[in-house]
């Protein structure tokens, strides 16, 4: 009897979770208590363990996917083969299950599509049918009315034959380019009669359009019962522009706590926002911010003399210093200002990485190169550069150039990587320090 | 505590004030002997003689213009207009006359009156006789509304209309007069400008007028069994407004649908969704909605009547709308 | 002739010279204060409308000097004459034609809804025949309460064509109220003559009711006066309701701004009726006739009245308005600011 290995609730105010990495692979034997994936939550990165001993099979979530709470994404059988067919849900899918076969017992014919309406208009509203399932059609015959947001257009089937499928149903909203019957050329053995809804289809919001104002109040008691089954997701609004549609009380949520409703948009939550979209917002991964809206910091400092060489020659003898870029990273790594920083030296084509503690520089220590360093050190100094403007990097640079008797230091970083007014301490400590390194040391 | 009709309430809101003040008196059609074709008044002339239960010809611009001016010389007529839709003949009396004379006059002058009158359809009683048109003369600065929406609001509204000193318009719903209601023995007002939350609730407010404040009530009861917890507020009047209620209300609940059997164009939801656009429009989860009566004459046919009117149903149904978070409009 | 005019000469009466002279002073003072409303309207001080009664004084001060101060008289939009008539001081009167804090009504009702209600004037009234249910729930009011006052009610030749006439004189005679309806027929309904309005009799109207009619020459203050008392007090015993239809004449046009009236009236019968029909003319010369009063002592009146009317004019103009804070003021009698 397989298990059922499920995405968890994962807190108050998430819907989904999205799967960091796969511990295990399809087949491995897995115990009960094996971590067998990390999803992501607002607080860290989570393990979800086997609920049973046996082989985890039938994935149907992978790396990277968004899924809800409580869909099943995999299987612990009892052999490594399992059960049912492997099918994936991309990461770009947010709110539906994974689209079950449809399009197979369709009957052959011409298929009738739901047209383009209008310039703004990505689905269409079927008012009614004027054909039923087995008629016989003439092409311009009307075979059914949409809404558009002007009027009720009418459509003509298309071409002659017999109506051997109906794939959407009155008062269902069907996108643009669908196709929602099709016209047999000879009477359907096997007539097809279905809904938008219940075809789950991926691409297509399956749920009716709200009904137009001048209906609501003749349909509102016939339509109620409809309405009220049909209606489990709201209906994707495309926003006019990039304007966001959200209610009011939204917004203020969103301005208040300082978040950003265009995170919404990007993670294809449908509009207009609630406030129940604010709770989920404010559950989402941070996201990274674009390189080219932070503003990046570029000062240079100039030290004269040969201080820093002298020194460096001095210790090496007498101190015990390993080398030169073991004096670097430590003079970086102080002026920081940070516990245990990690620096990474760059020069001549190689990267060195050390980590920095407090006190002499015996305690800087080289380490692996893999280590994401805090402060990195660009020596150019025998390199005939130097001027230097490269832009904010993924970690502060402090980079050495040579310029006739003096050193120029140029500290480049992104806004948010260091304020202002650490930037400004992070340079002219060092640049004091690569002056008078006797200084450092006393 | 012992239950009354709205009828009985209002018969005997009216006969305390016609003993405790003797310059109140009662006029309109039939009202003496037949006590109106409602039978509400039924009594009345018994005890206080044919003087002050003043039966009238089919005269309704006379008798309100009558009114009006013994009300400016000392004494305080209560006026019955058989149905409410009469209202359009009185509109110079009452609009013109009543409602000004105090403005006009700088204060000097007064027009302490009462009319009587009744709202509400579904009775077949056709397009002509089942008007709900309260927001009327909820329109006109200088009178004052009330809207019962059970014996107990009949009547202590009435006795705090009798002894207000401006024109009160009262609209009772004519389905309701047989309908029982707990109503206190001992003397009570109930003092215009103040609603009353029937229910509370977190999810969703329902402000409902009249007759509609059951019909709201019916609706909540739907919605809890949903899982929908709706708050329920009767205004009592619309003029004054208790707005504070309102507005507080729709700050909590965030969702708002304002029922009145009136038109929906044009009348008593638009201005309190108006208000609450304004006042609370930074804490609205939703827009907020107005479920008036279908903007049509009322139909004769019983089969089109029943439609015309917001139920327990179509209240629910929008409240769910407004839940789900479903774009009432397409954008 | 389109009038019937009961007497040509002056009826005799049993009021004293105190009264003839009040009566006199009245009727100056009416015209007076027309001819100063009409200037500051043609010199543009006055704004919005306001109508003229000019030339119908007698029926105004007949009617008013057989009634008390409790009596009540409700008026028309030609007003003015009503509210001297009862009582009302000249200053508050211009102060509310102006629209000025001081004036009877604070500004807010000014020439066309002007009232004196410490005098029991109910107030003048937009609408034609507006007030004609006010008038007899003043009646009704009245006979309630056990009071014997009397209520007036001023209406124009016009407004016999409004059905709430009909109404409210059937109640009237079903109920015996003391209301005295007063037809001031001027022979005109704005800019139409009467006999094109109004068909058949205008007191065959109240006689429909069974209520007794009487047709009086509105231009002799003296008959009008005599007939207004009989019937008051009959009224006051409970006889009541009557009617009166006085025959009388604008000088001029239905509102100030009506100056070339010659298409629907002619020059010769305004100078007809204001040579040789002017009631304060008229009540001079019998007056002086009768050693009332000499031409003197009348000229001094004049000058007197001229005068009070001229200072009363020049206190309007320099008195302030009301504060704006009062807009919202009196809408309700409960709630200072309605808009608060």
């Amino acid at each position: 009897m397989p298990h059922e290995v499920i995405m968890p609730a994962l807190g108050m105010a998430q819907d989904t979770g999205r799967i960091v990495n796969w511990l295990k692979a399809a087949g491995d034997p897995v115990k009960v208590g094996d971590a067998l994936f990390e999803v992501e939550t607002d607080k860290a990165t989570m393990e979800v363990e086997s609920p049973a001993d046996g082989f985890l099979t039938d994935i149907t979530a992978q790396e990277g996917a968004d899924v809800p709470v409580g869909n099943v994404i995999a299987y612990v059988s009892e052999t490594a083969a399992g059960g049912s067919s492997e099918a994936t849900v991309s990461p770009e899918t947010t709110t539906h299950e994974s689209a079950a076969n449809t399009q197979a017992s369709l009957p052959e014919g011409k298929a009738v599509i739901m047209p383009a309406l209008g310039m703004a208009q990505d689905t269409g509203v079927i008012v009614s049918w004027h054909k039923a399932l087995g008629d016989k059609v003439a092409a311009t015959d009307i075979l059914f009315e949409v809404e558009t947001d002007k009027a009720t257009m009418e459509v003509e089937a298309g071409s002659d034959g017999y109506v051997a499928a109906l794939l959407a149903e009155e008062t269902e909203a069907a996108p643009v380019g669908e196709t929602i019957a099709i016209i047999s050329p000879t009477p359907p053995a096997d007539p097809v009669q279905r809904s938008i809804a219940s075809s789950g289809t991926v691409t297509a919001a399956p749920v009716p359009a709200p009904v137009s104002e001048e209906k609501a109040h003749s349909k509102d008691k016939i339509a109620s019962e409809k309405a009220t089954e049909a209606v489990t997701a709201k209906p994707m609004v495309q926003p006019v522009g990039s304007r966001i549609l959200a209610s009011p009380k939204a917004r203020r949520l969103a301005l208040e706590q300082g978040l950003d409703l265009k995170n919404l948009v990007d993670a294809g939550r449908p509009q207009p926002f609630h406030v129940a979209d604010i709770e989920f917002l404010k559950g989402m991964p941070k996201q990274e911010t674009g390189k080219a809206e932070v503003q990046s910091r570029h000062i240079t400092a100039e030290v004269r003399g040969q201080g820093f060489a002298e020194f460096v020659d001095w210790a090496i003898e007498n101190a015990g210093l390993a080398g030169e870029r073991t004096a670097l990273a430590g003079f970086a790594g102080a002026s920081l200002k940070q516990e245990q920083p990690v620096v990474s030296i760059e020069s001549f084509g190689q990267r060195h990485t050390y980590f920095v503690s407090a006190g002499p520089l015996k305690n800087v220590v080289l380490g692996d190169d893999d280590t994401t360093p805090d402060l990195i050190v660009r020596d150019l100094r025998m390199s005939h550069l130097n001027k230097i403007q490269l832009g904010a990097e993924e970690t502060p640079v402090l980079t050495l150039t040579s310029a006739a008797d003096s050193l120029i230091i140029t500290l480049e970083c992104a806004g948010q990587q260091l304020a202002a007014d650490k930037a400004l301490q992070l340079l002219s400590e060092f640049a004091g320090r690569m002056e008078q390194p006797l200084r450092h040391l006393l | 505590m012992r239950e009354i009709t709205l009828s009985q309430a209002v018969n005997e809101a009216l006969a305390e004030e016609m003993r405790r003040d003797e310059t109140v008196f009662i006029i309109g059609e039939d009202v003496a002997e037949a006590g109106t074709p409602f039978k509400v008044l039924s009594g009345l002339v018994e005890e206080f003689g044919t003087e002050r239960v003043v039966d009238t010809p089919i005269s309704e611009p006379g008798f309100m213009g009558l009114a009006v001016g013994a009300a400016m010389t000392g004494t305080r007529p209560v006026v019955d207009l058989m149905f409410g839709d009469f209202i359009y003949l009185i509109m110079d009396q009452l609009c013109n006359q009543a409602a000004k004379t105090h403005y006009m006059s700088g204060g000097k002058m007064s027009a302490p009156l009462v009319l009587r009158t009744n709202m509400g359809a579904t009775r077949r009683s056709a397009a002509q006789h089942s008007q709900s048109l309260h927001a009327l003369v909820a329109h006109i600065p200088g009178l004052k509304v009330a809207m019962p929406s059970s014996a107990y609001e009949a009547k202590g509204l009435m006795k705090t209309a009798i002894r207000d000193n401006n024109p009160v318009v009262i609209f009772e719903d004519k389905l309701m007069y047989n309908d029982k209601a707990p109503v206190p023995e001992e003397e009570f007002l109930i003092p215009f400008g103040e609603a009353n939350i029937k229910r509370s609730g977190a999810d969703i407010t329902l402000i409902g007028t009249s007759s509609m404040v059951q019909v709201c009530e019916a609706a909540a009861e739907i919605l809890a069994r949903e899982g929908i917890d709706a708050e329920v507020i009767d205004p009592r009047t619309i003029v004054p407004l208790d707005e504070e209620t309102l507005i507080a209300s729709a700050k909590k609940t965030s969702r708002v649908i304002v029922v009145d059997e009136g038109h929906q164009n044009y009348g008593i939801t638009g201005e309190i969704a108006g208000r609450i656009n304004e006042k609370a429009f930074y804490h609205l989860d939703a827009p907020v909605l107005r479920l008036g009566a279908m903007d049509v004459p009322v139909p004769f046919s019983p089969a089109l009547e029943d439609i015309t009117v917001p139920t327990p149903e179509s209240v629910a149904e929008n409240a769910r709308k407004l839940m789900s978070g479903e774009m009432i409009h397409a954008a | 002739m389109r009038f019937i005019v009961h007497e040509d000469t002056m009826a005799k009466t049993k009021t004293n010279t105190e009264d003839y002279l009040r009566m006199y002073r009245q009727m100056v003072r009416i015209r007076s204060f027309e001819d100063n409303a009409n200037q500051l309207y043609l010199s543009a001080k006055m704004p919005g409308l306001t109508h003229m009664y000019s030339g119908e004084e007698a029926v105004a001060v007949g009617i008013c000097e057989a009634l008390k101060v409790t009596d009540k008289i409700t008026s028309t939009h030609r007003g003015h004459g009503h509210c001297v008539a009862k009582g009302a001081n000249f200053k508050e009167m211009f102060c509310e034609l102006l629209g000025k804090e001081e004036g009877y009504c604070r500004g807010k009702g000014g020439s066309m809804h002007i009232a004196d209600q410490s005098n029991g004037n109910l107030g003048a009234n937009a609408i034609v025949g507006g007030s004609m249910g006010i008038a007899t729930g003043s009646a009704f009011t009245a006979k309630m309460l056990g009071k014997d006052d009397v209520t007036v009610c001023f209406f124009g030749d016009g407004a016999t064509a409004q059905g709430l006439m009909y109404e409210v004189m059937n109640m009237a005679a079903l109920w015996n109220l003391p209301v005295i309806y007063a037809c001031e027929n001027n022979g005109y309904s704005e800019y139409t003559k009467t006999e094109e309005i109004a068909a058949g009799s205008i007191t065959a109207r109240a006689e429909a009711f069974g209520i007794e009619a009487h047709q009086v020459d509105g231009q002799d203050v003296l008959a009008v006066n005599e007939l207004t008392q009989k019937l008051v007090a009959r009224a006051r015993k409970g006889e009541g309701p009557f009617f009166m239809e006085l025959m009388t004449y604008r000088y001029h046009g239905h509102h100030v701004g009506d100056i070339n009236r010659e298409y629907y009236r002619s020059k010769e019968e305004e100078k007809e009726w204001k040579e040789n029909r002017d009631p304060i003319i008229k009540f001079r010369g019998w007056l002086v006739e009768q050693g009332i009063a000499s031409e003197d002592e009348i000229e001094s009146i004049n000058a007197e009245i001229k005068k009070d009317a001229e200072d009363a004019v020049t206190y309007a103009e320099a008195a302030p308005y009301p504060d704006e804070t009062e807009v919202d003021m009196h809408v309700f009698t409960d709630i200072k600011h309605a808009l608060a």
